[in-house]
């Protein structure tokens, strides 16, 4: 009986936390979506509604020119990192555990390194080195191939994991069927392995993509003036004073980035679905 | 005989992603190492390397520096258990009392954070809690504070925005550990006469073990390295190590000792994670051999 009582009483206290933790979760994403419509000049003090924030964002030059660096950079490093990373992930799914371990170990090893790490050793790699990364490069200008190279190296690791994970226990006999019918490596590759691989690759250049969007750490040390991208933006209007523009591009970044989570999360669904009932 | 060229070819795949880590990765690390041993030869030139020492550890590891390691290691440790204390009920309510229809909606919710960029969700905190933020004002209101909170640029602040930052990584991997377990085996202990508190001790906790390891590496490490948290809403003076390695590359340009310190961190952050798998091993191990039913020899079946 009195187990039963306290049965009853457990359940209402374990929604209320799980309510509470998610109220916590989303206090301060729905703090700054509100501040996002702030007439203020200070982003802080609130001065009533208002979508000045939005039209002053749309035409301020040193906003749009940040939000279109982390746009090249993000294609940029999400292109690299999904062709490394496919490239790695199909051997590490395909090639059996101990052949392959010393890649897999590298990537575990890329995956638990502090951020700030790779941060300051990739700014000591890029000056030492010069070239490509160096002033006056071509075609590619450094403050952007800095980013891209930068960016593209946990992306890389995330993507191998992916793409991986898609391609784990699948088996050979696709490719072992098509080699039986003579088609050549290359065809094989093409239209069996990479094909299974598709929603997974799809998947990994969206990741990517928002990493870099998102990344503040090694884009802080590492940009040069002149290309600097959204984030490192922030964190200097941060030390200069905030004003409610921030948040409102910031806003419109959060709903693509979901928008595009979504949109990832449906195409793997459906291709679960489809590789599931084909026999 | 087919097998073996084939597998080569596979292996060959993943050269192209080796090269780029071991180019921009292992080899800057590396870079470190080495930088660590250096100096700094005058006001201009930030690292020189034609003497080498230890000099710089011994700087890393004294006064100021050593105090600030203490700080870090604290407020990571501590961080990391309330993260650990947040998750594991609500874990447990996601897994065991939502319905499995509305699961994948909590579990959208919780992505949410993740997809706003980190600098935006601490900021979001400095708004509300600062001291004319709506969090004062709603409080000044009901008549439950008069003043500021004064709440901002304290350790307690930095405390919260770590707790805050990765407690999804603590979430996800408890909720995933536990969505496999059989609900059975907790009705079972219900049915056995075990009480709610008995059955998550010896059922529930061991069940969503592996979750929990994975969680705390997931947000101990980073936090450990984490300096823009610290930046944000710890004020001027520094309270973690990061902030000290990014304060020698960005505004000091001493990048022998920055290099030292994170060395130090790395270490320090690998001593107290290894440190604390053989704690957890040997409590296992000594609770586990108290509680072993020993059966004798030849009864198999």
């Amino acid at each position: 009986m009195t187990r039963l009582r306290n049965a009853n009483l457990m359940t209402p206290l374990m929604w209320a936390w799980g309510a509470a933790v998610l109220v916590f979760l989303l206090l301060p994403i729905l703090t700054i979506a509100v501040y996002a419509f702030n007439g203020g000049r200070s982003l802080g003090t609130w001065e009533g509604w208002s979508i000045q924030p939005f039209q002053r964002a749309a035409s301020d030059p040193n906003i749009i020119a940040a939000v279109s660096t982390s746009a090249q950079a993000g294609l940029g490093s999400a292109a690299l990192a999904t062709v490394l990373g496919t490239l790695g992930g199909i051997a590490a799914a395909k090639v059996p555990g101990k052949v392959i371990a010393l890649f897999t170990g590298l990537i575990s090893l890329v995956l638990v390194t502090p951020e700030i790490v790779n941060a300051i050793a990739l700014l000591i790699w890029y000056v030492r080195i010069g070239g490509p990364f160096g002033p006056g490069a071509t075609p590619i200008d450094y403050g952007l191939s800095r980013l891209m190279v930068g960016h593209a190296i946990f992306s890389t690791a995330v993507v191998v994991l992916v793409v991986r994970a898609r391609l784990a226990g699948l088996g050979d006999t696709l490719e072992e069927a098509a080699a039986d019918l003579y088609a050549p490596v290359w065809r094989r590759f093409l239209q069996i392995t990479l094909r299974t691989a598709a929603p997974a690759i799809g998947a990994g250049f969206v990741l990517s993509f928002t990493l870099s969007m998102d990344n503040t750490i090694i884009s802080s040390f590492v940009s040069v003036s002149g290309y600097t991208p959204w984030p490192v933006f922030v964190l200097s209007a941060i030390r200069s004073g905030l004003r409610p523009e921030v948040a409102a591009v910031s806003v419109c970044l959060l709903g693509l980035t979901l928008l595009s989570v979504a949109t990832v999360a449906v195409a793997l669904k459906g291709a679960s679905r489809r590789s599931r009932s084909t026999p | 005989m087919r097998l073996l060229p084939r597998r080569l070819g596979l292996l060959g795949l993943s050269v192209p992603a080796t090269c780029f880590l071991l180019g921009f990765f292992v080899i800057p690390v590396g870079f470190i190492v080495y930088y660590s041993f250096g100096f700094k030869p005058g006001l201009l030139a930030p690292v020189a390397t034609t003497k080498l020492s230890l000099a710089r550890y011994s700087e890393a590891l004294s006064g100021p520096f050593a105090d600030i390691f203490g700080t870090t290691l604290r407020i990571a440790i501590v961080a990391t258990l309330v993260c650990a204390l947040v998750a594991i009920p609500f874990a447990e309510w996601l897994a065991v009392h939502v319905p499995r229809k509305h699961r994948l909606k909590v579990v959208a919710l919780l992505i949410i954070p993740l997809c706003t960029n980190y600098l935006l969700r601490t900021i979001g905190w400095q708004v509300a809690l600062s001291d004319n933020g709506w969090v004062v004002s709603a409080l000044t209101k009901v008549n439950l504070l008069h003043g500021g909170l004064g709440f901002l640029n304290t350790q307690g602040a930095v405390q919260l925005g770590l707790v805050y930052n990765y407690l999804v990584f603590m979430i996800l991997p408890i909720y995933v550990a536990l969505d496999r377990v059989d609900p059975a085996t907790r009705n079972a202990s219900r049915d056995l006469g075990a009480g709610r508190i008995r059955t998550a001790v010896e059922v529930t906790i061991p069940q969503a073990w592996q979750g929990i390891v994975s969680g705390c590496l997931l947000v101990f490490i980073p936090m450990m390295g984490d300096y823009l948290t610290a930046s944000i809403l710890g004020g001027a003076n520094g309270t973690m190590v990061g902030q000290l390695v990014a304060a020698q590359f960005l505004t000091a340009q001493n990048w022998a000792l920055g290099s030292a310190t994170a060395v130090v961190l790395i270490l320090a952050t690998l001593v107290t994670v290894i440190a604390t798998m053989i704690l957890l091993r040997l409590i296992r191990w000594t609770v586990g051999t108290q509680r072993a039913i020993r059966l004798p020899k030849g009864s198999t079946s």
